[in-house]
C-alpha cells in the first residue's frame, strides 16, 4: 500500500505556478460571471416590488392626513382619509405580540442552551421544528377553533395575536438559541469560578452578552408577523375607525386594509391600497432597522 | 452599565407609540369635531358582515350615517353572503347583509330562519331590503353602443350557443346596429355569488324554455372562462373584444363597459336607476308581517321595466340584543332608509328602493325593540 502511493505521488508533477493555467482563469471569469449573474436576478424582483410600490403609492402617502386620520366615513369612490387606524392597529396588535411571544420563546431558548439535556429537551427543540412549519391559516384556523368555536368569544385583536403568537414564537426561539450558543463558554467558566450561581450566570453575563442578538432575532420575528394576512382575514374583521381595545370590536390593520379596497376599480381605492403597501413596508423596514441600531448601540458600550 | 441603556432606548420607543396613538382622528367630515347637525346622535359599535354586492351601497350610507353621529362606528365586512348569515348566527356580528333572504326550509338538515330565530333569542330575524342593485349585462364591442338582447337569446349567449355577435338572432333585435362578426366570450363568476343566483333566477323566470338549469350560486355554464368577484368578471371583458358578462352595474360603469338594454316582450329598455325602480316597485313582499323578503316578477312585460334587478337585505334581529345596540341598528338602519341616503346610491350603481317598499321598512324597523 504504501509504496504503491509513494509510486504515484513522487514524480513530481509538472508545476502549475510554472506556466500559467487558462482553465483556472476560464473557471475563475466563469464563476465571478455566474455570481454576479446571480445577485442581480435576486436584486431584480426585489427593486422592481420597491418600485412599483413607491411609485404607486407614495402619492398617498405625501398627504399629511395619511399618517394622523383614519378610513371612517370615506367610501372606496370617495378621496380623503388616512390609514392611521391601520397603522395603529398593527403596532398594536404586534406589540401584544411580542409582548406574549417574546418572554415564552426567549425562555423556550434558555431552556434549550442552558439546561435542556435529553428526553425533554429533545421533545421541546423537535416541537419547535413543527412549529416553525405550521403555515399561518392553520395558526389562525386553529385559534379560531378555541376562541370562537369552544369558547364561544367574538373575534377580536387579541384572538388575531393568539395566533401570531404561534408564528412568532419559533421564530424568537430559533435565534435565540443561536445567539446564546454563541456566547463563549469561558465566560460562563469565569462566573461559576468566581461562585455566581447559574441562573445569576445567565441573566448578567448570557443575556446581556447576547442581547443585541436576541433583539435582532425578535425584531425579525415581528417583522415577519406584522405582514400576515391569513390570522387577520380568519380572525381580525377590518374597521374604518381607529379601535384601540383589542378585546373589542373590530380593529383595522395594513395587510387587511390592503385587502379590502383590492376589489375596487376606483382610482381613490387603487392609491389606498398601495399607500398601504407602502406604509406596511415602511414600517417593516424601520423596525429592521431599528434592530441594528440597537445592536449597534449594544456593541459600543461593550 | 448596559441596563440603563436599553432602558432608555424602551423608554424613546414607547414615547414615540405614545405620541403615535395621541395625534390619530377619525373626522373626516371637513368640519370641526362637533359634526352633528341632528341633534339626536347616537354612539357605540355596530358590526355587520356579508353581501359584497351591496358593500358600495352601505359604505355610501356607513360614511354619511358617521359625518352625522360622531361617536358612533358601523363596521360592515364584505365576506360574501354566505359567510354574513353564517356569522350573524354565530354571534360574530350584529346584522348581516345577504343578497337572498333566510331560507324556511331545510338544508342538511338545518333551517336557517330557526338558527337566526335561536341567535336572536327566541324572536324571528327579519329579512329588510334596503339596497337594489340591478345586474348589468356588460360587453365590449367597441363601436356598438345600446346593443338590445331578450332572455331567450341572453340564455343562449351565456350557455354558448351563440357564439358570433353578427348572430341572425341577435341581429334580428337590433335592426340598424352593424354587429362585427367577433367571437362572443362569455365571463362568469368561478366563486358562488349572490349575483350569479339572482341572474339564473331571472333568466329561468323569464325564459323557462332556454334556461333550464336550476338557479344556484354555483354558475352552470361550461362556456366561457370563470372569474373570481365581480372585479374579476368586469376585468375579464374589458381586457377581450367581444367579451360579455353579468356583473352589478357599478362595476360596468366603473371599468366604462357597454351596458346592453333588455327587452323582455315590452320593447327595449336601457339600465337606469328609474327603469330598475320600477321593477323593484312591482315587487311583492313574500314574507309574513315585518320580514319583507320579496318576490320578484322576472317576465315582466312592464313598459320601462328593467327586470334583472336583486334585491340584498340586511337580516336583523326583531328583537333580543342589548338596549344600545338596539338603538344604534334602529337608527342606522332608519338612515339607510331614508330618501337621503337612497337617493345618493345611484351614483354608486344601485336603484333607491321604492316609496312603497321604504314605508313598510321603516314601519319594521320601528317595531324592532
Amino acid at each position: 500500500m504504501s509504496t504503491l502511493t509513494q509510486d504515484t505521488v513522487s514524480p513530481a508533477p509538472a508545476s502549475p505556478i510554472d506556466k500559467p493555467n487558462t482553465m483556472r482563469a476560464v473557471k475563475d471569469k466563469l464563476a465571478t460571471v455566474a455570481v454576479y449573474t446571480a445577485f442581480l436576478i435576486a436584486v431584480i424582483p426585489l427593486v422592481w416590488i420597491l418600485y412599483t410600490v413607491i411609485s404607486k403609492g407614495a402619492g398617498a402617502l405625501l398627504n399629511p392626513e395619511w399618517w394622523t386620520n383614519s378610513q371612517r366615513g370615506i367610501t372606496a369612490r370617495t378621496v380623503g382619509g388616512g390609514a392611521y387606524h391601520a397603522i395603529i392597529g398593527t403596532l398594536i396588535q404586534a406589540a401584544i405580540t411580542a409582548v406574549i411571544a417574546v418572554p415564552i420563546g426567549v425562555f423556550t431558548a434558555i431552556y434549550l442552551v442552558e439546561y435542556g439535556r435529553g428526553k425533554l429537551a429533545r421533545a421541546v427543540s423537535f416541537m419547535v421544528d413543527i412549529l416553525t412549519g405550521v403555515p399561518s391559516i392553520v395558526a389562525a384556523l386553529f385559534i379560531y377553533t378555541l376562541w370562537v368555536t369552544t369558547f364561544g368569544f367574538e373575534r377580536v385583536a387579541f384572538a388575531v395575536c393568539l395566533a401570531l403568537v404561534l408564528l412568532m414564537i419559533p421564530v424568537v426561539v430559533r435565534s435565540t438559541e443561536e445567539m446564546l450558543k454563541l456566547v463563549p463558554n469561558e465566560l460562563r467558566e469565569a462566573s461559576y469560578a468566581l461562585g455566581v450561581p447559574k441562573w445569576k450566570t445567565i441573566m448578567k453575563v448570557v443575556l446581556p452578552t447576547a442581547f443585541s442578538g436576541i433583539v435582532t432575532g425578535v425584531l425579525l420575528g415581528l417583522a415577519r408577523v406584522m405582514g400576515e394576512t391569513a390570522p387577520l382575514l380568519i380572525l381580525g374583521p377590518p374597521s374604518k375607525a381607529i379601535n384601540m381595545n383589542p378585546f373589542e370590536g373590530f380593529m383595522a390593520a395594513l395587510p387587511t386594509m390592503i385587502n379590502g379596497e383590492r376589489d375596487q376599480v376606483v382610482q381613490a381605492a387603487y392609491d389606498r391600497y398601495w399607500g398601504a403597501a407602502l406604509t406596511l413596508i415602511i414600517l417593516v423596514m424601520a423596525l429592521n432597522i431599528a434592530g441594528r441600531l440597537i445592536s449597534r448601540f449594544n456593541k459600543v458600550s461593550r | 452599565m448596559k441596563l440603563p441603556k436599553h432602558v432608555a432606548l424602551t423608554s424613546v420607543a414607547l414615547a414615540g407609540a405614545l405620541a403615535l396613538t395621541a395625534c390619530g382622528s377619525d373626522n373626516n367630515s371637513g368640519e370641526g369635531d362637533t359634526g352633528s347637525d341632528t341633534g339626536s346622535s347616537v354612539s357605540g359599535t355596530l358590526n355587520g358582515e356579508g353581501s359584497s354586492a351591496q358593500k358600495n351601497a352601505i359604505d355610501e350610507a356607513i360614511a354619511s350615517f358617521s359625518a352625522n353621529n360622531p361617536d358612533a362606528t358601523v363596521n360592515y365586512n364584505a365576506t360574501g353572503s354566505g359567510d354574513g348569515v353564517k356569522n350573524f348566527i354565530a354571534k360574530q356580528v350584529d346584522f348581516a347583509g345577504s343578497d337572498s333572504a333566510l331560507k324556511d326550509e331545510a338544508v342538511d338538515g338545518v333551517v336557517e330562519t330557526d338558527q337566526a330565530a335561536e341567535r336572536c333569542a327566541g324572536n324571528p330575524a327579519w329579512n329588510l331590503p334596503l339596497v337594489a342593485g340591478p345586474i348589468a349585462i356588460a360587453y365590449n364591442l367597441p363601436g356598438v353602443e345600446g346593443l338590445t338582447l331578450d332572455p331567450t337569446v341572453l340564455s343562449e349567449v351565456m350557455l354558448g350557443k351563440i357564439k358570433n355577435w353578427n348572430d341572425p338572432k341577435i341581429a334580428a333585435l337590433n335592426e340598424g346596429v352593424e354587429l362585427p362578426s367577433t367571437a362572443i366570450s362569455v365571463f362568469f363568476r368561478s366563486d358562488e355569488s349572490g349575483t350569479t343566483d339572482n341572474f339564473q333566477k331571472y333568466l329561468s323566470g323569464s325564459a323557462p324554455e332556454a334556461w333550464t338549469a336550476e338557479p344556484s350560486k354555483v354558475w352552470p355554464g361550461t362556456a366561457g372562462e370563470g372569474r373570481t368577484k365581480s372585479d374579476g368578471v368586469a376585468q375579464g371583458v374589458k381586457n377581450v373584444e367581444g367579451g360579455i358578462t353579468y356583473v352589478e352595474w357599478s362595476y360596468a360603469t366603473d371599468n366604462q363597459l357597454g351596458v346592453a338594454q333588455i327587452d323582455n316582450g315590452a320593447g327595449a329598455v336601457e339600465l337606469t336607476g328609474e327603469s330598475a325602480g320600477k321593477a323593484l316597485a312591482a315587487a311583492e313582499v313574500a314574507g309574513e308581517g315585518n320580514d319583507l323578503k320579496l318576490s320578484l316578477d322576472y317576465a315582466t312585460k312592464e313598459a320601462g321595466t328593467y327586470p334583472i334587478v336583486m334585491v340584498t337585505y340586511e337580516i336583523v334581529c326583531s328583537k333580543g340584543l342589548d338596549a344600545d345596540k338596539t338603538t344604534l341598528v334602529k337608527s342606522f338602519l332608519k338612515h339607510f332608509a331614508s330618501d337621503e341616503t337612497q337617493g345618493t346610491l345611484e351614483e354608486a350603481g344601485f336603484a333607491p328602493i321604492p316609496a312603497e317598499i321604504a314605508t313598510k321598512v321603516n314601519t319594521a324597523i320601528d317595531a324592532i325593540s
